[in-house]
């Protein structure tokens, strides 16, 4: 049997996180708002009413297409009428750019799990609004407005993708990259990340490009592993069996699992784009350009990258800790009242911090335990004023309580006892209360020191400085 | 002869009113007192058949809103009595196209479509306006949705009558603006200009037109019909008082992104502080019409009216002896491609500016049963449009397609930046010519009858052959009355500028009107005026 290539390219549309509508001046984001509730003349298309672009629309993309090493961030861009009619497409046209987008070319280095990194290169990056969304029930057509006039990012990819995997990690990538420019909430289930996938088979070794179908409505990472692959099979025996691939759109169907067809590709509508003639030239100028990039902060795989080598962390702590922007800042801060310590602060984050994170389900920015709490815990952990459980505790106890450590360890009297003379009379107390265990140690059953550690650890809450103890112990012990 | 207020311009009407001699709800029963005595019978979307009394009567207004403007008018004569400033248009007659929304009426563009639409929200024109002290009289008939130059197409019927002939249109798209400024219905209207809508008629019914620079108004508001062409401008009685409504009315809007972010001119409101010295051009592309023969495609060529000639010539004549500098033979080439270019560009933005109108979210609906969603938007639009909007639809949809659009939209385009380029060698500071402005004929002709065109779209769209260029350059244009031909029709000539150079080029037009204060046909008044002051 033939060996087959498989060639995936990705069309993607990013809702942006901006407070207003890119052309009125609504709330954008209507996630769990009741239908019909976040709309005005403008995003309705009342008669006469105009688009007046909202800039901070345009200073997200811009931050976007430097981030995908965009080889133009074009200084003049257009938008464009995409004219066709549907229920809720209020005005009968979709304003978008068109062949004058705001950037082209570029790419994302994808790093694989298996070490290797795919180049994806990006074909162009524009702006456009989204239109509303139509709820069929009772043989009735409903339509909400209220997604009409959200700001979207259409971004396509070069045809650069060789499996499904390769496309979730793509995804993947792109979501940690949008949240970490915070530019989008980059929520698939959500639809603040929608993907179209184009999928086509070669024999292996080729370089021609068969005809491709494209796959729409996938709705989380996941689906678009799985209908990828089932399309790859289905084009696999198609091929096999000596039957043509048609150019087919298919739809995924999240509960079946299946792809249906929704159409033939030759159907597809003329737009008749032409110039939106209600807008100006969309200008970036190198002032303004300048002034967006102040913004720009260093990629997440830049980042990794330099905590492996300015911290000597191991990949698999660096790769943990860039996941999300603030955790890395989260890290550095930290790492800045310690210095030198990044593996004993990476284990804190990795073992504690986020385990914090997950059960309060917030980011690390969101913590009332500041990088500064941590350090000077992990500070009196290694220090030995307090033992490692104290110090765990005490993480939990600044959440809550919002103090500083140093007044909870004062106020609870959490310092660890190390007052050799104070520790031998406990640990003498210990061994007369306990003439059985002492002498089964006595006859050679030595692992009994832990229990003797721990009759000591509670006479003193869990305070006593544990090497020390031991050594006092195994002192007494063997007399 | 004492005139009615109702035949006063604006400027004199505030200045008796700051003198408290009259008062604003005084104005407005003037008003309503000529309204009942020449309008008729109001425009409806009924089956229409032409009765012979309707020839007599203008029948400007789809919809009156006399209540709304007798609250104006006495909140006027409130903040008067109250020692307030009552505003600089205060309780001056307004009528507005109906192709302006105004909140909480109805706004129908003169369609089926749009027949029960009730607007939610204000044109920035109309608001400005309205705040300036303005007394909204009512919403004047237009061509459907601007589409002509007749008023014929309008979905409400009878069609506006000229004034001075009522058997002879008013002029179009802004021809009820024309008819009830001409006919003392209202003191001011608020028009568009998309070919040149304000300004012929205005010429045909003998009063102002003035479209501003593309830009100076916002045009929010305003019911599209071709985005990248169409302005809000003024039609007035005088040039005093379009400088004045356009100062009102100017000015960046944050709603309207293509509003020039440039001052207002104060010397709108005081044109007659100075009087520069100005360099007019006359140019012969603008005294013949040249026009492809829809037969063959061959240019023919036939020169503008006689009389209409002659009234530019003397008009040059009078500004020459008032001191300006006539500068002869200014090469418009591009002039006779402004009608062609502009039947491509503006049915393209007008196809996708109509994609709206489904039937879905307001506006008619088809009532009946359909099979599925196609039907509805078949049917709806079927009934909603008139026949204009259906050519246009059809002739955009065709060479904005995927397969004509290079041959057509592109060229037209390519066009329109050559005619601009005309007018950019004929202003430029540093050129052969160094034009302040442009004096033209504003049409080829006078009114003509209603009938006589209508139905022959090509030969329609040839009236707007002189008004055009402007709109495809964006430069201001004004069209002031210049006499009555032999019929007793009013003739109107024309001012081009450069662009926002409104002022100047309405210092020229005031000269003219200066130059020509004691000619005798300033004092003839419109036939249905005259009737109605002898009390016919
Ligand atoms: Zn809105």
């Amino acid at each position: 049997m033939t060996d087959f290539e498989i060639i995936v390219g990705l069309e993607t549309h990013i809702q942006l996180n901006t407070r207003s509508k890119i052309f009125c001046s609504c709330k954008a984001d209507s996630w769990g708002d009741p239908p019909n509730t976040n709309i005005c003349p403008v995003c309705t298309g009342l008669p006469g009413v105009l688009p007046v672009l909202n800039r901070t629309v345009v200073e997200k993309a811009v931050l976007l297409a430097v981030a995908m090493h965009a080889e133009s961030v074009q200084p003049i861009s257009y938008f464009a009428r995409k004219n066709y009619f549907y229920p809720d497409l209020p005005k009968g046209y979709q304003i978008s750019q068109y062949d004058e987008p705001l950037a082209r070319g570029g790419y994302l280095d994808v790093p694989m799990p298996d070490g290797a990194v795919r180049r994806v290169t990006i074909q162009k990056l524009h702006l456009e609004e989204d239109a509303g969304k139509t709820v069929r029930a009772k043989g009735r057509r409903l339509i909400d407005f209220n997604r009409c006039g959200v700001p979207l990012i259409e971004m396509v990819t070069g045809p650069d993708l060789r499996s499904a995997d390769e496309a979730a990690q793509y995804l993947i990538r792109l979501r940690q990259l949008l949240r970490w420019l915070e530019i989008s909430e980059a929520d698939m289930e959500k639809g603040h990340l929608r993907c179209d996938a184009n999928v086509s088979i070669r024999p292996m070794g080729l370089n021609y490009l068969n005809p491709k179908t494209e796959i729409k409505n996938v709705n989380s990472i996941d689906a678009v592993r799985q209908a990828i692959q089932t399309e790859v099979e289905r084009q696999k025996r198609e091929v096999s069996a000596g039957r043509p691939i048609e150019a087919w759109t298919l739809e995924w169907d999240e509960d079946l699992g299946a792809l249906h067809k929704m159409r033939s590709k030759e159907t597809e509508a003329d737009y008749r784009y032409f110039r939106e003639p209600d807008l100006l030239p969309l200008l970036v100028d190198s002032g303004m350009r300048k002034r967006i990039l102040g913004a720009m902060v260093e990629l997440p795989l830049e980042r990794r990258a330099r905590f492996v080598m300015q911290y000597e962390l191991p990949e698999y702590d660096a790769e943990i800790l860039t996941e999300e922007r603030s955790l890395s800042e989260y890290f550095e801060a930290t790492l800045t009242a310690r210095p030198g310590e990044a593996k004993t602060i990476s284990n804190w984050m990795m073992n504690d911090v986020m385990r914090m994170l997950r059960e309060r389900s917030v980011t690390a920015s969101r913590l009332r335990l500041r990088p500064e709490h941590l350090a000077a815990i992990i500070g009196m952990v290694e220090g030995k004023l307090i033992t490692t459980n104290t110090g765990k505790e005490l993480l939990e106890k600044v959440e809550e309580s919002g103090r500083a450590p140093a007044d909870i360890v004062a106020a609870e009297g959490l310092s660890q006892v190390s007052d050799d003379s104070r520790l031998r009379s406990l640990a003498e107390e210990v061994v007369a209360e306990s003439p059985d265990q002492l002498k089964a140690y006595r006859n050679g059953k030595t692992s009994l020191i832990g229990w003797f550690v721990g009759q000591v650890m509670r006479k003193t809450g869990g305070k006593a400085e544990p090497q020390r103890t031991r050594a006092i112990l195994e002192d007494l012990l063997s007399e | 002869m004492r005139q009615a207020l109702c035949d006063l311009p604006g400027h004199e009407l505030v200045k008796r009113l700051r003198r408290k001699e009259i008062s604003a709800v005084e104005i407005l029963e003037s008003v309503r007192g000529r309204i009942e005595a020449v309008e008729g019978r109001a425009p409806t979307t009924e089956p229409y058949s032409a009765q012979p009394a309707d020839l007599e009567r203008v029948h400007a207004y789809i919809t009156l809103s006399l209540d709304r403007a007798r609250q104006q008018a006495e909140a006027i004569d409130r903040a008067l009595a109250a020692g307030e400033d009552p505003g600089p248009l205060a309780g001056v007659p307004l009528a507005v196209k109906d192709i302006f929304c105004v909140r909480g009426t109805r706004s129908t563009a003169a369609s089926r479509i749009l027949q029960d639409f009730i607007s939610p929200y204000s044109a920035t024109p109309v608001a400005r306006l309205e705040q300036a002290g303005a007394l909204t009289i009512g919403k004047v008939n237009l061509d459907e949705f601007t589409f002509g130059s007749s008023n014929e197409s309008s979905a409400f019927l009878p069609p506006p009558g000229n004034p001075w002939d009522p058997r002879r249109v008013p002029g179009g798209s802004s021809g009820g603006s024309a008819a009830a400024v001409a006919a003392g219905e209202a003191t001011i209207s608020l028009g568009t200009d998309t070919s040149g809508s304000i300004r012929q008629p205005a010429a045909y019914c003998g009063v102002v037109g003035l479209k501003p620079t593309y830009g100076r108004v916002s045009r929010y508001g305003l019911i599209a019909f071709a985005s990248s062409l169409d302005c809000p401008g003024p039609v007035t009685r005088d040039v005093t008082d379009a400088a004045l409504a356009l100062k009102v009315m100017a000015g960046p809007d944050p709603r309207d992104a293509t509003a020039a972010n440039l001052p207002v001119p104060e010397a709108l409101g005081d044109l007659d502080q100075s009087a520069p010295k100005l360099r007019i051009g006359l140019s012969p592309d603008y005294f013949r019409l040249q026009y492809p023969e829809p037969s063959t495609g061959g240019l023919s060529e036939r020169p503008v009216d006689p009389e209409i000639e002659a009234a530019v010539r003397r008009a040059a004549d009078l500004l020459s002896d008032a001191g300006h500098t006539i500068v002869e033979n200014v090469p418009m080439p591009n002039t006779r491609y402004g009608v062609p270019a502009y039947f491509v560009i503006s049915r393209v933005e007008a196809a996708s500016n109509l994609h709206r109108y489904d039937g879905v979210k307001y506006g008619y609906r088809y009532p009946g049963e359909v099979a599925d969603l196609r039907e509805l938007y078949r049917r709806t639009r079927g009934v909603g449009f008139g026949l204009q909007p259906k050519l246009r639809i059809l002739m955009g949809m065709y060479v904005s397609g995927e397969e004509y659009e290079k041959d057509y939209y592109q060229r037209a385009l390519r066009v329109r930046t050559l005619i601009r380029r005309d007018f950019e060698r004929a202003f430029d500071p540093h050129g052969d010519f160094r034009l302040d402005c442009l004096l033209t004929p504003t049409t080829p002709s006078t009114a003509f009858e209603i009938g006589a065109l209508y139905g022959d779209t090509v030969s329609m769209q040839y009236v707007d052959l002189l008004t055009v260029p402007a709109d495809h350059a964006g430069v201001p244009a004004v069209s002031i009355p210049a006499g009555l031909d032999g019929r007793g029709l009013p003739i109107g000539i024309q001012f081009i500028g450069p662009d926002f150079s409104e002022v100047r080029m309405l210092q020229a037009a005031r000269a003219f009107e200066q130059a020509t204060e004691g000619d005798e046909w300033r004092r003839i008044q419109p036939r249905v005026v005259a009737a109605a002051s002898a009390g016919v």
